[in-house]
C-alpha cells in the first residue's frame, strides 16, 4: 500500500460507496456517513473525494435516473472499481494483520 | 408554460435561489448538475426531517463546500468553443497576442517610441514628484491622537487683518483661570541662539530651545524613553532632550540626571530623554526646558504682560471631549475685556486655530507648507502631464495612416471593433508602463534636489509605499487612457474599405485640425510657464537690486550673548581698531529684519489720538552710520540717550502723525501704548525698508536701549571686499570676540544673505517653475519633433517633385515650417494674456513690484519660436537637402 494514496477520508467513502452500490450516489453517501460517525457530512466533501478516488481509478460513475427531489436533474452513480476493490482488500489486510497482533491483555485493558 | 408553472408549485421547498444561482455561477458547467441535483435532494430531504430553518442554515454550510478549487476549475476542453472566445479580452491568447503586436510596433517605431516613452516618463516624474510632496506636507500632526482637540490660541488685530500666533505673556495664566473648557494649557516660548555647554567637557552649542511644561506631554504624543511625564518639567532647572541630542552632548543616551549649562548662568539637570521625533511634527523640539526657569533666567521677565507680544510665544489648548472653538467666543471676549481692558474689544479678537491649519501657518517648528505654492505646483505637474498625453495622442493619430493598412486588413479578415480597441489600448498601456518605470528611476535619482530646492525633508520611504504606489497605478491607468482613448477610438473607426485604399493624406486634413489644436495647447501652457519664468526672474532681481534706503552689503551680523555696557564697550574698542572695519553698531535687530519687536504708540494731539503700530529698531548711536541711513531733520542718538527717551521715527512714522515737514516733528511727544511714559522725537530719518519687500513700510521708531542689543552689525572698510580681506576681518573679528565672550560660540552672518532668505519662497517658486518650463518646453519640443519627422515622411515625394520642378531649399523649409509657425504664433497670442494675468496676480504678493510690460511677452514669445523653428527645421532641412532621385525612385 503506497502512503497517502488513500486517505481516510477517503477510504470511508470508497467503503461506503461499496456498501451502497449499486445505488451509491453523493447525497446517499453524504447521509450514511452522517449517521454511522454522527458527525455532518457535506454532499460538497463526499463529492470531492469521489472525485478524486476517481482520478486515481478506484471509481467510476454514470449518469443515473432524474428525480423530481433533484428539481429533475440527473443523479450520477457510483461502483467501485477492480482496483479500488483490490486496495480496499490490501488496506483492509494490513489492518487485519496489525490487529490480529494485539494482544489479548492489551485489549482487555483498554475496555 | 403551463406544466412549468406547475411544476414550481410542486418543488414549494425551493433552497435560497440567491445562493443557489451563485453556485450554479461558481461551480464547473460540467459539475453543475450534479452539484445542484446534490444539494436541491439534501434540502428536500432535510426539510421534510428537520424543518425548513434548519435546512436552510444547512444549505448554506452545504453550499460554502462547494466554494473550493476542485468545484471551480473548469474543465479544459479539447475543442475550444468559439463562443466563449467571442470577448477579445478575457481570451489569454489574444492578450497575448496584443502584447506581441505592441511590442513589435514599438520596436518598429524606435523614434516615435523614445518621444512617446520620454515625454510621458518626464510628464509622470513631474506628477509623481509632487504627488510626494503634497502627500508629505499635508501628512502632518497626524499620528497626535487627541489632534482634533488640539489647538492654537492666535490674536487677531480686526483693523489690519492680521492673525499673530503668537501672544501676549500672561495668557497661558489667563486661560488656565478663564477658559475651563480646557483640558490643558500649554505655552511654548522658543528662544533661539542659547549657550548650551557640559561644565566637565569643553562641548558648546547654539541652540534654540523651547520653555514649556508638563502639560506637552499630554498634547504631543512625544515618547519618553526616561523620565516621567507628569514630573519631568515641573520644576525649575530641569530639561528634556531628545536621544540623539543627549547623544550629542555627552556620546550616550544614558544621560538622566546628568547637568546641562545653559548660557554659562544656570545648570540644567535632565529629567527626561525623548524618542526622537518624527519629521511631520509641527512640534520638533529637540530640548524642552521647564517653564519656570525662565523666572530663574531672567528674574525681570514679565510672565504677566499683557500689551506687545512676541512671535515666538506661543499658547496651545487641548479642549475637553465635545468642545468647539465656536462655543468659546464668549469666554475669549470676556478674557479680552478681562485683561487687556474694554476698549481693546473693537481690535483684538482671541480665537483658536486647529492643529490641521498649524503646518500651514507660521508655527514653531520653521516649517510652513505653503499653500499656493502647493497648489500652483499641482497644477503645473497637471499640466506637464496633458502636454505628455498631448504628445502621445498626436503622434498615434498621426502614423494612424500608416497603420491604416493594418487596421483595414485586420477588419477584413474578421477582427471586431473591441479588439481593435483593446489592441491600441495595450499599445498605450505598455508604453506608459515603461515611461512610469523610468519615471519612478528618475523620481528616486531626482528626489533630494527636489528635496533641497523645496526645503521639504524627503525621504525614499516617500517614494516607496502604498499611497505612492497606489497613486502611480492611478496615474498609469489614467495616462493610459487620456493618452490612448482617443487614438483608440480613431483608429479603430476606419472604414476597411477607406483603410486599404490608404487615402491617408486626402482624410488628412480631419486628422490635421485636432493635431493642430493640441499643438497649439501644448506651446501655449510652455508659453505661459516660460513667460511667468521670466516675469518671475525679473521680480527676483528686482528684490536684489532694490534701493532698500541703507546700506546691505559688506556688514556683518554676530551676535551679543551678554549686553552689559563695559563688554559691548570692550568688544567696540577692540573692534574698531581693526583696518577691515568701518563701523561697528549694537542693536537690537538689523535695519531689515524678519523678527521685529512692535510697540503700539500713540500721538496725543488735543482731544485725538492717533494709534500707531511701530517697530521699534533699537540701537546706539552708530546705528545710523553703520547701515547708512539717512537722517532728514534733527539730531542723531547719542550712547548717553538711555534714559530720557529721545527717539527717531521714520518718515512714515511722521505721516501717520499727519505731519508732513520732517523739521515739525523735532520735538513732539509720543506715548508708549495708553500709558503715561512717552518719548521725544529728535530726529527724522529717511525712509528704510524695516520689512522685506513684500511689506509696506512701517513707522518705526529708533531709540537706545543698551538692555535689548543682541546684535553687532560690524560694518567692513571696502564695500566689495575681496576673499581675502574678508578672511582677515573675520578671523579679527572672532578673535576679539571669542576675547570678550569666552563661554560662547561665536557665528557670523553676511547681513545681504539674511536678507536674501526673506525671499526664499519666492526663489523656491522661480526654480520650480523654470524646471517646469524646461520640462515643458522639452516635452513639448520632443512632441514637435515627432510631427515634423512625419510631415517630412508624408511629403518626402512632393518635395521631391517640388525640386525636379526647381523649388529652393530655402522655400522647401518655409512650406515645411509654415504651419507649425501659424501654430506657435496663436498660442502666443493665447498664451501672452493669460500669463499677463498670472502673473500680476501672483505680483500682488508684494508691495513694492515690476511692472509688466508688452515687450516682455514679445522677449519669450520670439525665443519661443526661435526654439521651435530650430525643432522643425532640423527635419526640414534635411527633407529639403535630400536627393529627389533617391525619394522618387521607388514606388
Amino acid at each position: 500500500m503506497r502512503r497517502s494514496d488513500l486517505g481516510e477520508f477517503e477510504e470511508v467513502v470508497l467503503l461506503a460507496v461499496a456498501a451502497l452500490s449499486p445505488n451509491a450516489y453523493t447525497v446517499a453517501i453524504a447521509e450514511e456517513l452522517e449517521q454511522e460517525t454522527g458527525n455532518m457530512v457535506t454532499s460538497g466533501a463526499v463529492h470531492a473525494a469521489m472525485q478524486r478516488l476517481e482520478q486515481k481509478g478506484y471509481l467510476r460513475s454514470v449518469w443515473g435516473e432524474a428525480t423530481a427531489e433533484r428539481g429533475g436533474r440527473r443523479k450520477r452513480l457510483y461502483t467501485v472499481t477492480a482496483l479500488g476493490g483490490r486496495i480496499m482488500e490490501e488496506s483492509r489486510a494490513v489492518r487485519n494483520r496489525l490487529w490480529d497482533r494485539i494482544l489479548p491483555a492489551i485489549r482487555l485493558e483498554w475496555s | 408554460m403551463k406544466s412549468k408553472k406547475n411544476e414550481v408549485n410542486k418543488r414549494s421547498h425551493q433552497p435560497p435561489g440567491q445562493l443557489t444561482r451563485f453556485i450554479n455561477w461558481l461551480v464547473a458547467p460540467h459539475l453543475r448538475e450534479e452539484v445542484l441535483g446534490d444539494l436541491e435532494e439534501r434540502y428536500a430531504r432535510r426539510v421534510k426531517i428537520e424543518g425548513k430553518t434548519r435546512a436552510k442554515r444547512r444549505y448554506w454550510l452545504e453550499a460554502l463546500a462547494y466554494m473550493r478549487p476542485a468545484f471551480i476549475k473548469r474543465k479544459q476542453s479539447k475543442y475550444p468553443s468559439t463562443a466563449q472566445r467571442s470577448d477579445p479580452f478575457y481570451n489569454p491568447d489574444m492578450i497575448l497576442n496584443y502584447f506581441k503586436i505592441a511590442f513589435r510596433n514599438l520596436s518598429k517605431n524606435r523614434g516615435y517610441s523614445f518621444i512617446n516613452i520620454t515625454g510621458l516618463a518626464a510628464g509622470m516624474t513631474c506628477t509623481v514628484l509632487i504627488f510626494m510632496v503634497v502627500r508629505h506636507e499635508t501628512g502632518y500632526d497626524k499620528d497626535l491622537a487627541n489632534g482634533n482637540r488640539i489647538y492654537r490660541l492666535e490674536t487677531e488685530n480686526i483693523k489690519e487683518k492680521h492673525t499673530s500666533p503668537g501672544t501676549y505673556t500672561g495668557m497661558a495664566q489667563a486661560l488656565r483661570t478663564d477658559l475651563p473648557e480646557a483640558e490643558l494649557v500649554t505655552p511654548l516660548l522658543q528662544t533661539y541662539g542659547s549657550t548650551f555647554s557640559i561644565p566637565s567637557a569643553d562641548k558648546r552649542f547654539r541652540e534654540s530651545v523651547v520653555f514649556t511644561d508638563n502639560s506637552i506631554f499630554g498634547l504631543v504624543n512625544y515618547r519618553l524613553v526616561a523620565g516621567n511625564a507628569s514630573k519631568a518639567l515641573g520644576q525649575p532647572n530641569s530639561v528634556v532632550l531628545t536621544k540623539s541630542y543627549a547623544i550629542k552632548y555627552f556620546g550616550t543616551a544614558d544621560v538622566m540626571g546628568k547637568t546641562i549649562r545653559i548660557d554659562n548662568k544656570q545648570d540644567l539637570v535632565i529629567t527626561g530623554i525623548l524618542e526622537d521625533l518624527p519629521v511631520t511634527t509641527s512640534f520638533p523640539f529637540k530640548m524642552l526646558v521647564s517653564f519656570s526657569t525662565l523666572k530663574v533666567i531672567d528674574p525681570g521677565l514679565d510672565l504677566n504682560r499683557w500689551n506687545g507680544w512676541n512671535d515666538n510665544y506661543q499658547v496651545f489648548v487641548l479642549l475637553k471631549k465635545d468642545v468647539f472653538p465656536a462655543q468659546l467666543t464668549k469666554r475669549f471676549t470676556a478674557i479680552a475685556a478681562k485683561y487687556m481692558g474694554k476698549e481693546a474689544l473693537p481690535e483684538k479678537k482671541i480665537k483658536l486655530n486647529p492643529l490641521s491649519e498649524i503646518h500651514y501657518s507660521p508655527n514653531l517648528s520653521g516649517r510652513t507648507a505653503n499653500v499656493s505654492l502647493l497648489k500652483t505646483l499641482s497644477f503645473i505637474g497637471l499640466l506637464v502631464l496633458l502636454i505628455a498625453c498631448f504628445n502621445f495622442i498626436n503622434l498615434s493619430t498621426a502614423q494612424a495612416f500608416k497603420r491604416a493598412k493594418e487596421v483595414g486588413i485586420r477588419k477584413a479578415i474578421g477582427s471586431n471593433r473591441r479588439s481593435l480597441i483593446y489592441q491600441f489600448l495595450v499599445e498605450a498601456g505598455l508604453v506608459t508602463f515603461l515611461a512610469l518605470l523610468l519615471a519612478v528611476l528618475v523620481s528616486q535619482l531626482s528626489m533630494q534636489s527636489l528635496a533641497d530646492i523645496l526645503a521639504i525633508p524627503l525621504s525614499l520611504t516617500d517614494l516607496y509605499n502604498w499611497q505612492t504606489g497606489l497613486f502611480m497605478t492611478g496615474l498609469a491607468i489614467l495616462t493610459t487612457l487620456l493618452a490612448g482613448v482617443y487614438p483608440a477610438f480613431r483608429l479603430s473607426g476606419m472604414a476597411p474599405a477607406w483603410a486599404l485604399k490608404n487615402h491617408g493624406l486626402t482624410q488628412g486634413k480631419q486628422w490635421f485640425s485636432i493635431r493642430q489644436g493640441l499643438v497649439v495647447v501644448q506651446f501655449t501652457v510652455s508659453l505661459i510657464l516660460i513667460n511667468s519664468a521670466f516675469l518671475i526672474n525679473r521680480q527676483l532681481a528686482f528684490f536684489r537690486n532694490a534701493d532698500l534706503g541703507f546700506d546691505k552689503a559688506a556688514i556683518i551680523t554676530v551676535g551679543l550673548p551678554d549686553n552689559k555696557p563695559e563688554k559691548l564697550q570692550a568688544l567696540r574698542n577692540q573692534l574698531t581698531g581693526t583696518a577691515q572695519i568701518q563701523d561697528v553698531s549694537f542693536s537690537f535687530n538689523s535695519a531689515s529684519s524678519e523678527s521685529n519687536w512692535m510697540q503700539g504708540m500713540e500721538y496725543r494731539q488735543g482731544p485725538s489720538f492717533t494709534q500707531i503700530k511701530t517697530q521699534m529698531k533699537m540701537g546706539d548711536s552708530h546705528y545710523l552710520s553703520t547701515y547708512g541711513i539717512q537722517l532728514l531733520a534733527g539730531n542723531a542718538l547719542k550712547d548717553s540717550d538711555t534714559s530720557n527717551f529721545r527717539v527717531l521715527a521714520n518718515e512714515v512714522f511722521i505721516k501717520r502723525m499727519g505731519i508732513t515737514r520732517p523739521q515739525d516733528a523735532i520735538g513732539v511727544k509720543i506715548y508708549y501704548g495708553d500709558g503715561q511714559q512717552f518719548a521725544t522725537i529728535a530726529g527724522v530719518t529717511k525712509n528704510f525698508h524695516v520689512n522685506s519687500l513684500h511689506q509696506k513700510i512701517d513707522p518705526a521708531l529708533i531709540q537706545v536701549v543698551p538692555n535689548n542689543f543682541y546684535q553687532a552689525g560690524i560694518k567692513l572698510q571696502s564695500e566689495r571686499p575681496d576673499a581675502e580681506s574678508l578672511k582677515a576681518a573675520l578671523t579679527q573679528i572672532e578673535k576679539v570676540w571669542i576675547a570678550t565672550f569666552p563661554e560662547h560660540v561665536f557665528e557670523y552672518s553676511f547681513l545681504d544673505e539674511t536678507l536674501a532668505r526673506a525671499y526664499q519662497s519666492e526663489i523656491r517658486t522661480a526654480k520650480l517653475i523654470e524646471t517646469s518650463t524646461f520640462l515643458a518646453i522639452l516635452i513639448a519640443c520632443l512632441g514637435l519633433f515627432g510631427l515634423a519627422t512625419f510631415t517630412a515622411e508624408q511629403r518626402t515625394k512632393e518635395i521631391g517633385v517640388r525640386k525636379v520642378l526647381g523649388a529652393s531649399v530655402a522655400s522647401l523649409m518655409a512650406l515645411l515650417s509654415k504651419d507649425f509657425f501659424k501654430l506657435i504664433l496663436i498660442a502666443i497670442i493665447i498664451a501672452s494674456p493669460i500669463a499677463w494675468l498670472a502673473i500680476g496676480q501672483w505680483l500682488q504678493n508684494f508691495e513694492f513690484k515690476i511692472e509688466i510690460k508688452w515687450w516682455m511677452f514679445a522677449v519669450t514669445g520670439l525665443s519661443m519660436t526661435a526654439i521651435a523653428m530650430l525643432t522643425v527645421s532640423f527635419q526640414s532641412v534635411k527633407a529639403a537637402l535630400m536627393n529627389p532621385v533617391k525619394s522618387l525612385r521607388s514606388e
